[in-house]
């Protein structure tokens, strides 16, 4: 069953145009002017009329086998022999030739078309004097390198070959080009323009011709087709050695990729970039300067291709004076990690929130700082707006803090030792039997006495305060882990790790 | 139709070589007659214009002053054996020198062998790259005072070579029967001070001459008679003496230069039949290892040539020392030739026209010739090309395939000098169009 425009209009509820109208009316005047391709229904052709879409015409039939028409159903094609002139042509010569019957006996000669002039640059002998006088070549000379280069087209190779100035110098290939293009770009010079400067300027780019490259490269043309068949194998000999050590060269770098993976645990799928990062931190000093060695001697031309140490700097700098202002405005602050970092998974640090990075003391001294902060009201572990300000007056204070407890902890030690000393003193002065020889052991001694001694000492602390609770036995103690702690504390300083946080929280 | 840009105006090609001259219709692929460019004549007796019989005859009355009183052109014409004929050629190193049996050779060729009548037809005409203006001035005065054409073209045989290969720009080597050139292309364009060219194929037919004359310890020199002398012959063994009896009636009336081009041609088949090259350099013990051809001459005797034929090919890359020694004046060698054609050449060029030799000429299709050549050229040129065609025709009419197709191209058409232009500007015209 077949849909005629009818239905699909009523089915779409689309106003009939014409009260009577059926199909066959509709189609007339479409027929009329266009005939119906091939491949398109004769519904859908109705609905959208001529303005059928180019793909329909590949929407025909597909045939098993293409037929030969010859004039099947007496449409045979007459064929006449015409004369024909030749519009390219200046004189009257007519041809003769088979074409179809069909054809218009007046149309132009289909290959006339293809016969271009390209236009060619003329100039006077006012303009010759004025712009284009040179003392190597005659107006006469001129003249006739215009008229060959006309003859042949521009092609310079038969120009040159076909060059014969009666009693003019010998000229080379290059000469007669400069002096052709150097003629015409005079001429456009100083010629009005015509046109927008764009153009101009292209149409004497066009004319730009350097001599001496071009002799230059002629040259090494040259020097490269003579050589001897040694110095071929030669090269070609250095070429290959070229090869190899480019070849032992990525070998190194892939190994030493893999043990720095195996060794600072970069299997973090960074781009390999990073690792000549690690390089230039001096990391790898070593083996950077033999990389570096090999590179002069082997690979000099082949160095854009890769990646030099020197660039990846240059890639993360451009950002930073230029969004200074945009910085400014959106209170943008960029926290940019250190040059130094080691590039470890380890490292990579994640968003946070700030709250999560409050300062903590010093771990050993951790109680005390605590307690002193409690004295003043302030908990050190919990801030209750964590704004950049409030954090660096947070840290200074900590820093004051643990400054003063040290200080305190001197000073407790300083009075320590100086009633010991006293104390030996009067023991000396009471029985003077004992040497001065023991120095050491003594010394072991008064520490595990001082230890036991310290004590009675918090009683009698003098400001009474709890900070000055203090041990020698902790005090050494911490003062031993202080000595690890310290390090691990100077890095989150520096680089303020996740892994230093970590440690952190484990101690 | 417009596809390939043809437009056929059934314009005629006419393309004279030393050995053959082939016309025929632009557009198909072989010409439709070839003739010998040898023919044969009768001397004129000043006193005596006696007017013979023959095939085609020049018209007593056009010209006046004739060194021939008759002359036989066409496949039956020096070939036929006739009382008193001589043998003459109009070209000498590849340039007509004598123009007079020119129109009958073309005449004989168009209208006696195509059957067409030149006024009708445009007419291309080939050229050698050496061609004086002269000599092609003199062509156009031949081809619009004789024959009446409407348009006439000529072509220079490098280009139209290049053409045969698809190629605008090549080295063309081109062996003829009497020359080898060398002859750089460029864009459809010949380079006049890249061409080279030399009378090699000469020395290479005496010396093919030299080596049958001579006996060897193997074989006895061999009789050069041509089969229009012998009137019987009885089979014989290889290498034994013939046995035949000559034609007694026609020994007296035969002419020193009908003996000699008859010789001649019986070298030529014996070097087209067995001459070939060796592909990689001469070395005896490869060449002994080779194996031998027999040939059979016309006497009826017969024998086989092993090194003989590859001595005979060698002379186109290789003048022996001892050859040297004799005659400093050798005509060069092909890779002289080239050498010579690509030192000319811009440096840039070089290694365009290496990569694009075209091969052709009926001399250059001795066995073995494009693969020696190959590999003479890639030891200084590793990206060389060589286009040799491997039929025959395309070889040996490779100019006048050429003409064939530029004469029926559309845009050809433009070129032709017409009558009208040739009547207007006279001879000058032609230097001016046929660059």
């Amino acid at each position: 069953m077949a849909a005629s425009a009818a239905d699909i209009r009523s089915a779409l509820s689309l106003p009939e145009n014409n009260a009577h109208a059926g199909p066959s009316q509709l189609k007339k005047p479409v027929q009329a002017t266009t005939r119906k391709p091939e491949g398109i229904s004769r519904e859908l052709y109705s609905l959208i009329g001529p303005s059928a879409p180019s793909i329909a015409a590949q929407l025909a039939k597909p045939r098993l086998k293409q037929k030969p028409n010859f004039g099947v159903g007496g449409v045979k094609t007459k064929w006449e022999l015409r004369t024909f002139k030749n519009s390219a042509r200046n004189d009257g010569l007519q041809l003769q030739h088979w074409v179809q019957a069909s054809e218009d006996p007046s149309a132009e000669y289909s290959f006339s078309k293809y016969n271009v002039p390209n236009n060619n640059y003329t100039y006077s002998q006012d303009e010759y004097t004025r712009y284009l006088d040179d003392q190597e070549w005659t107006k006469e000379e001129t003249d006739y390198l215009f008229s060959v280069a006309q003859d042949y087209d521009l092609r310079w190779y038969i120009i040159h070959d076909r060059y014969e100035f009666p009693n003019g110098p010998q000229r080379t290939l290059e000469d007669l080009k400069d002096r052709y293009y150097s003629v015409c770009r005079k001429l456009v010079r100083n010629r009005p323009w015509p046109g927008d400067e764009t153009s101009k300027t292209l149409l004497l780019a066009s004319f730009q011709f350097d001599k001496d490259r071009e002799m230059t490269r002629k040259r090494y043309l040259e020097s490269l087709e003579s050589r001897t068949p040694e110095q071929i194998a030669e090269e070609e000999a250095l070429y290959i050695e070229v090869r190899r050590l480019e070849q032992n060269e990525r070998k190194f770098k892939r190994d030493r990729e893999n043990l720095l993976r195996t060794l600072a645990g970069m299997d973090s799928g960074l781009p390999d970039v990073m690792e000549d990062d690690i390089v230039s931190s001096g990391v790898l000093i070593g083996g950077e300067s033999v990389y570096k060695s090999k590179k002069k001697k082997g690979t000099v031309e082949d160095s854009p291709a890769t990646p030099s140490t020197a660039t990846i700097p240059s890639i993360k700098k451009p950002n930073a004076p230029k969004n200074v202002v945009f910085d400014a405005q959106n209170c943008i602050i960029r926290t940019e990690a250190p040059p130094t970092a080691i590039a470890t998974k380890a490292a990579h640090q994640p968003a946070f929130l700030r709250s999560f990075k409050i300062p903590a003391p010093k771990a050993a001294l951790a109680p005390k700082i605590n307690q002193a902060l409690a004295e003043l009201g302030i908990s050190a572990t919990r801030l209750v707006m964590p704004t950049r300000d409030n954090f660096a007056q947070l840290e200074s204070l900590l820093d004051v803090t643990t400054h003063l407890v040290e200080t305190k902890r001197l000073v407790d030690k300083a009075d320590y030792d100086i009633s010991v000393l006293k104390k030996r003193m009067e023991i000396r002065e009471g029985s003077q039997v004992d040497g001065g020889g023991d120095g050491e052991d003594g010394m072991d001694i008064d520490g595990s006495q001082a230890g036991v001694d310290a004590e009675g000492e918090t009683e009698e602390g003098d400001d009474g305060r709890a900070v000055s609770v203090m041990s020698g036995r902790s005090g050494r103690a911490g003062g031993r882990k202080h000595g690890r702690r310290s390090m691990s504390i100077s890095s989150v300083d520096t680089t303020s790790t996740r892994a230093g946080i970590k440690r952190q929280k484990r101690s | 139709m417009v596809n390939y840009g043809g437009d056929e105006v059934s314009a005629i090609v006419v393309d004279v070589g030393t050995s053959s001259l082939r016309a025929g219709y632009a557009g198909d692929d072989t010409p439709k007659s070839v003739i010998p460019t040898s023919f044969g004549f009768h001397k004129a007796q000043q006193t005596d214009p006696d007017v013979s019989m023959g095939d085609v005859q020049e018209n007593g009355t056009t010209v006046v002053k004739s060194k021939y009183s008759s002359i036989y052109v066409g496949s039956s014409g020096p070939s036929l054996w006739r009382e008193g004929m001589e043998i003459g050629n109009p070209i000498v190193e590849g340039l007509i020198q004598d123009y007079e049996p020119v129109k009958p050779l073309v005449d004989h060729a168009i209208t006696k062998v195509m059957r067409a009548n030149p006024a009708e037809h445009p007419i291309l005409v080939t050229e050698p790259s050496w061609n004086t203006p002269a000599n092609r001035e003199r062509m156009a005065e031949i081809m619009f005072e004789e024959f009446n054409v409407p348009a006439f073209y000529i072509a220079n045989t490098g280009v139209l070579n290049a053409f045969v290969a698809g190629k605008g720009s090549a080295l063309v080597i081109d062996i003829g029967q009497a020359m080898a050139s060398v002859t750089p292309v460029v864009d459809g364009f010949i380079l006049r001070k890249g061409l080279s060219y030399s009378p090699l194929p000469k020395l290479i037919h005496a010396h093919a001459r030299h080596v049958l004359l001579n006996p060897t310890q193997h074989r006895r020199g061999v009789e050069l008679i041509p089969h229009q002398l012998i009137a019987s012959k009885l089979p014989v063994d290889p290498g034994q003496p013939p046995n035949y009896t000559l034609r007694q009636d026609r020994l007296t009336g035969t002419t020193e230069s009908w003996r000699k081009w008859a010789e001649e041609r019986e070298v030529e088949e014996w070097v087209q039949s067995v001459a070939g090259v060796v592909d990689q350099g001469w070395n005896d013990q490869m060449v002994a290892q080779r194996p031998p051809r027999q040939y059979e001459f016309p006497t009826g005797y017969s024998a086989y040539f092993g090194m003989e034929r590859f001595q005979v090919g060698e002379q186109l890359f290789n003048h022996g020392a001892a050859l040297q020694a004799s005659n400093p004046n050798l005509p060069k060698t092909i890779p002289a030739l080239m050498t010579e054609a690509l030192r000319a050449c811009d440096p840039e060029l070089r290694q365009v026209l290496v990569s694009n030799v075209v091969l052709t000429g009926g001399g250059s299709m001795f066995a073995g010739f494009a693969e020696r050549l190959q590999n003479e050229l890639v030891r200084s040129f590793p990206h060389t090309r060589i286009h040799a065609p491997g039929t025959p025709i395309e070889r040996r009419y490779g100019a006048w395939l050429g003409g064939s197709i530029l004469a029926s191209l559309g845009t050809f058409h433009q070129l032709w000098i017409s009558r009208e232009e040739y009547q207007e500007h006279g001879k000058n015209i032609i230097g001016q169009r046929c660059k």
